[in-house]
């Protein structure tokens, strides 16, 4: 089973550090979720994963062999959508078979399955500015799916969303996790958000980012398993699990 | 931690809400009690009537201000029996041609140009000082070098124009792609994008919309030196027919040229804009 991994990795930027020997190991099926305060270099972490930024020491790998640059078998999710003006819902969605020379007819097809599977059938032949934010950010992870990737990498991608589409985006995401069976790299500032989505958590504090804390947690799996999100999070481990949690993230720091 | 705060701002009642107005929530509908569009025709009416006037009352000779009346005329005469050989048409279809030949050109040229400028280090290096160069330079200047060069043909003629129109098209280019978003960049590469797919599928679209800008004042720029093109040896042109009225003080049509060189102009910013809206629909959209 393929494994992304960071191992030791520090992070640079004009010669300050950015990030000081973090290692993460995210396996396919894992939803790993880096929490922390502004400036703890949890996105920088995930660019050294999409190969957009080359690490200062340590090495990025996957499946074993080093991460040299950007590749489909590690697609992207930014938070502020990234899509494609001049294209479709369906066109934007069919990117990446068009990059790799798949027939229109196939390719539309396929993405017409990706639109069904994040609850946007019949939207295809609309422009991405005709969209809602939460409906754009369907189409970007739609996109991202088509690529086929073993990873997904989510950089705060609900992060520009109203609390109420973000909730249900969580779901989306979830269901997306587990029928696409992929390994999830997200980054967030939502401490429910990490709990609700994540079977590991890792808190990173700034100056320069570090792990301070690994969290295991097993809300995300009971949701898979067919548990409604309400009755999780109505759940007092949870409620205490969310103290914990938020305790690690602004442990250190004045209240 | 203090919560407390919260708690001391005024409170609003029961029943008091509906009373409460918040004043940047309803911004009153603009009403202006003219628009500028009625300005601008109230000027140019003002403007005519002012010509219109002064050749009235012989103000001035009518060889150096002919009536709006007498160019009208001219302008239907011209439209019908020609000057110096061709017809208004004629002159019109020639400087036309010529110009749409110059921008083909400066598209063909002047958009990898701007994607070299703008994409790589060693393109703008090459590329921004020859630009810098050739755009302040008058076409007036040039001509005798591209006569020299080339001779008193039609090409020597496109080129002049063409020269005007390579900058702007060009540096709007250059400025169009280095407006791309870098997220939607690292989007296509992690979609699986090569480089060249990068140019092609994210940095052209992107920059499109520039590029069409920078076709629209190109236009405007290569109309412009239409009269310096067509000092060249030319029969035919709305140029060459202002020149040959102005060797025998025709003031009408010199006049009449001028009027139609700017309508012209007029309508082909307005064709472009038109363009720019069906082709570019997400400007300023996103």
């Amino acid at each position: 089973m393929p494994h992304l991994v960071l191992d030791k990795v520090s992070v640079h930027y004009d010669g300050q550090p950015a990030v000081e020997r973090v290692s993460i190991d995210v396996a396919k099926g894992d939803f790993v979720v880096l929490v922390g305060r502004s400036g703890c270099g949890k996105t920088s972490l995930l660019n050294v994963a999409a190969g957009l930024v080359e690490p200062a020491r340590g090495v990025a790998t996957i499946g074993g062999s080093p991460i040299t640059g950007p590749g489909p078998d590690r697609a992207v999710v930014f938070q502020n959508d990234a899509l494609f003006p001049w294209l479709t819902a369906r066109e934007n969605v069919a990117f990446a078979l068009r990059l790799r020379g798949v027939p229109q007819a196939e390719r539309g097809r396929r993405a017409d399955d990706l639109l069904k599977l994040v609850k946007l059938e019949g939207v295809g032949d609309k422009h991405i500015w005709e969209l809602s934010g939460g409906m754009r950010q369907r189409v970007g992870l739609a996109r991202a799916l088509a690529a086929e990737p073993e990873f997904l990498l989510l950089d705060e991608p609900l992060g520009a969303l109203d609390a109420l589409t973000r909730e249900r985006m969580q779901t989306t995401l979830l269901d997306l996790w587990t029928a696409a069976q992929v390994g999830v790299l997200m980054v967030t500032h939502g401490i429910e958000e990490a709990l609700v989505l994540a079977t590991r958590i890792i808190v990173l504090a700034p100056g320069p980012g570090r792990v301070v804390r690994t969290f295991e947690t097993g809300f995300s799996r009971r949701y898979a398993s067919g548990e409604p999100i309400r009755s999780i999070k109505a759940d007092p481990a949870f409620a205490a699990a969310r103290g914990e949690l938020t305790d690690a993230i602004f442990e250190g720091e004045p209240a | 931690m203090s919560v407390t705060s919260y708690n001391e701002r005024p409170t609003i009642k029961a029943g008091e809400t509906d009373t409460i107005s918040v004043p940047w929530s309803r911004p009153r509908p603009k009403r202006s009690w003219i628009s500028s569009r009625a300005v601008s025709a109230v000027t140019i009416l003002v403007v005519l009537a002012a010509w219109a006037l002064s050749a009235r009352l012989q103000l001035v000779s009518p060889v150096f201000l002919p009536s709006p009346a007498a160019v009208w005329t001219k302008f239907i005469v011209v439209a019908r029996d020609g000057f110096v050989d061709a017809t208004l048409l004629q002159h019109i279809v020639a400087s036309l041609g010529r110009v749409f030949a110059a921008l083909v050109a400066a598209i063909v040229i002047g958009v990898p140009v701007g994607l070299a400028i703008g994409i790589s280090t060693v393109g703008r290096g090459i590329f921004d000082p020859l630009l810098e160069f050739l755009r302040p330079i008058p076409p007036l200047a040039y001509l005798p070098l591209v006569i020299i060069w080339f001779g008193i043909g039609e090409p020597s003629k496109i080129l002049v124009i063409a020269i005007a129109m390579l900058a702007p098209v060009a540096l709007s280019t250059a400025s169009g792609v280095r407006g791309v978003s870098q997220e939607r960049i690292n989007a296509a590469r992690s979609l699986g994008a090569t480089r060249v797919q990068v140019v092609r599928h994210v940095i052209v679209p992107s920059a499109l919309p520039s590029i069409l800008t920078g076709l629209r004042i190109a236009l405007g720029a290569g109309w412009s030196t239409l009269v310096a093109a067509e000092l060249v040896a030319a029969t035919r042109g709305l140029g060459f027919m202002i020149q040959s009225a102005a060797q025998f003080l025709v003031t009408d049509v010199v006049v009449m040229g001028i009027l139609v060189i700017a309508t012209i102009a007029f309508v082909l910013e307005f064709i472009i804009r038109r363009i720019e809206r069906q082709l570019v629909p997400w400007a300023g959209k996103d």
